[in-house]
């Protein structure tokens, strides 16, 4: 799945430094929901393969699924699709703590305002509805040191 | 500074006269209300005869809570219901124990009703008055198709009702299912055309009240297909749905009457869209008469259901939705609607809350109580130099787009090979990050606190109270028969039986949902998103 899913960066003209490993910043993205409303983690994708990263799409995905993803491709960052309720996602970030580290996360999508203060206090930075997606490039660029 | 365009790319003029009326339209126009080829409405007197529907998307949670929230909005004025099931049991044919939903528990009952069996579907419609009602089960996607309306008729019947009384629709939309909102397992599209033209056989023979089937348009454009896109999307499933028809040896007046309704959207574009609307309207006439030879008039006028475009809806300053649902309802009114939708103003928060969805009601009742003339009057912009325009290019823009997909082997193999999906996404990854700023987002943001609001959420309990239902069911039921049942199931879907009989034999032997998608599974396989997005 994941190997079918892999592209490499379409536009990447450094404007992403490196990663961890000398590599541009590596994004990891999947939905927590079974809800395959696809608009806006595919534009989020592309708005992060035009800005240089390299994008690890894994579509609808369980907590241990996205744990292990982030682990196994050894990502820099974990973008979660959120679609449903907010014990869904704090269950994938427990999983992602315990497998992949303290790898960072943002999250968008239907959070309503209650749900996100949730995750903020995880320290998960939320990107409601109608967001720039100028300003997610940099919050990715700025939570992968690139 | 560009010239201003509609969303779909018709470059708009400051002002139109009597040379944009397009000579083309010109006995269209001419022609009234409820004459060929219905441009100018379905019916002769419109809305004095008859107002449109008000119909909103509602359900969550269980059985129970379904039931109280229908109860609710029709004690509001609602003049049908729609029984909206949840997306993780529902959409995929999964019971409440498959690994997929248990590793997402607390998403269950979010997004729509759990009904996991006929005997959840009789306590959600306990005390409804079924018979005087227009109903919609929550044949949303297309394998859900047959279990959702068989699951509700044999509720009923357990009522003593007579499939005879009962009127509804279907929808079974290859839009949602393969454009829209996509899921993780799906029959492919084949085996759904197939199952869809059982439905139509099904409901031409028992069923005269209830649309088996219906075209939802508005899945395609809320993902990103514009106006003309849409348009010619549609009538291209329209054509594909005639051609299985017709090959089935059927009369295609069958499915042409049966299927006489689709849902399409009304956006911000609220000019565009009226005149889609109107466009809609001749081309289904114009297709059906001229490539298909119908001349049964009633099947020949499209009654259209509008959902309002729940991506128009803001996160941010939720109440301003209000506003934006009260544009999109009077332009789906203005373009001749029999039934109508309009998003919740927390769209973007949440499913709708109680008052989200009374607020949907209202607005449709102050058009239909207050506005002066709106429902005295048919087709009040027709003539309009610059509505008689758009249709005009509107039509001509949708026709080609039908030829393109004709010409890649048909709607049901643009949906299977994804092109029509790639489309949306372009559209989406193409059209600038915001094509126009939106109030209380891109500009004017100061939010004034006490106009945020929290959204809904359903109990986060739907989860176990299903694990419960079926634990009891499988106590209770006979189990010989379910598993007979399901095995009849079984050869239908092999062979080439109908599978709606059989599939009621089920609901009657109380088999679950997750059972019948695993003999899906079985027997027809899961397409595969072909599209990378």
């Amino acid at each position: 799945m994941i190997e079918e899913w892999r592209e490499p960066p379409t536009a990447n003209d450094g404007r992403v430094g490196a990663g961890r490993s000398g590599r541009p910043a590596r994004v990891l993205l999947a939905k927590t929901a079974l809800d395959g409303h696809w608009r806006g983690v595919m534009l989020i994708a592309r708005t992060l393969r035009d800005a240089g990263f390299e994008v690890v799409s894994l579509g609808m995905a369980t907590a241990d699924e996205i744990a292990n993803a982030a682990r196994d491709e050894d990502v820099d960052l974990v973008g979660l699709n959120v679609g449903g309720r907010v014990e869904v996602v704090e269950r994938v970030l427990d999983r992602l703590r315990a497998v992949a580290g303290d790898v960072p996360v943002f999250a968008g999508g239907t959070v309503p305002p209650w749900a996100a203060k949730r995750l903020v206090a995880r320290g998960i930075e939320v990107f409601p509805p109608g967001s720039a997606p100028d300003d997610i490039a940099a919050a990715a660029r700025r939570l992968t040191g690139s | 500074m560009a010239e201003p365009t509609t969303p779909s790319g018709i470059p708009l003029r400051p002002v139109y006269g009597p040379d944009d009326l397009p000579a083309s339209h010109g006995a269209a126009r001419a022609s009234a209300p409820g004459e060929p080829p219905f441009l100018r409405g379905a019916y002769p007197r419109m809305y004095r005869a008859k107002p449109w529907r008000i119909f909103q998307l509602s359900g969550y949670g269980s059985p129970e809570e379904l039931n109280r929230r229908l109860h609710f909005l029709l004690e509001q004025g609602e003049t049908g219901f729609i029984m909206k099931r949840d997306r993780v049991t529902n959409d995929h044919l999964y019971d409440v124990e498959h690994p997929e939903v248990e590793a997402r528990r607390e998403d269950v009952g979010q997004t729509g009703a759990v009904l996991l069996s006929a005997r959840d579907v009789e306590v959600a419609i306990d005390g409804l008055p079924i018979t005087e009602s227009y109903a919609h089960p929550g044949a949303g996607v297309v394998q859900a198709g047959p279990w959702c309306l068989t699951s509700y008729w044999v509720a009923a019947r357990r009522r003593g009702v007579d499939f005879r009384q009962l009127a509804g629709t279907g929808q079974s939309d290859f839009f949602l299912t393969y454009v829209g909102c996509l899921t993780k397992d799906q029959i492919p599209p084949h085996a759904g055309l197939r199952l869809n033209c059982d439905l139509i056989e099904f409901c031409r023979e028992h069923m005269p009240r209830w649309v088996p089937v219906s075209i939802a348009g508005y899945n395609g454009a809320d993902s990103g297909l514009n106006a003309y896109q849409e348009l010619g999307a549609v009538m291209a499933n329209a054509a594909e749905y005639l051609d299985a028809v017709s090959d089935a040896g059927l009369p295609v007046e069958t499915f042409a009457r049966g299927i006489g309704g689709i849902s399409m959207r009304t956006s911000m574009s609220f000019f565009e869209d009226i005149a889609k609307l109107r466009a809609a309207r001749k081309m289904w006439h114009d297709l059906l008469r001229s490539q298909y030879g119908v001349d049964d008039e009633k099947a020949l006028a499209l009654r259209i259901h509008v959902v309002t475009a729940g991506s128009a809806m803001t996160y941010q300053q939720p109440l301003n939705n209000i506003v934006r649902g009260t544009l999109m309802a009077l332009a789906a009114a203005l373009g001749g609607v029999q039934s109508l939708g309009v998003s919740g103003y927390d769209e973007a928060i949440s499913i709708p809350s109680d008052h989200a969805h009374q607020m949907s009601i209202r607005v449709q009742q102050i058009l239909q109580q207050e506005c002066g003339g709106l429902v005295d009057v048919a087709d009040p912009l027709g003539g309009s130099y610059l509505v008689e325009s758009l249709t005009a290019e509107l039509e001509a823009r949708g026709w080609e787009f039908f030829e393109q997909i004709r010409n890649r082997g048909g709607f049901v193999a643009t949906i299977d090979d994804g092109w029509l999906l790639q489309r949306a996404a372009d559209n989406q990854a193409t059209a600038a990050p915001r094509g126009t700023e939106l109030v209380g987002v891109d500009s004017h943001t100061d939010d004034v606190a006490p106009f945020e609001i929290d959204g809904f959420a359903a109990g986060s309990d739907a989860w176990e109270r299903g694990m419960e239902r079926v634990a009891i069911l499988r106590k209770e039921r006979h189990e010989r028969a379910a598993g007979d049942a399901l095995r009849a199931l079984e050869r239908a879907c092999r062979g080439r039986d109908n599978v709606v009989p059989l599939m009621l034999d089920a609901l009657e032997a109380d088999v679950t949902i997750g059972e019948v998608g695993g003999v899906y599974r079985e027997a027809f396989g899961s397409w595969k998103v072909p599209v990378e997005l």
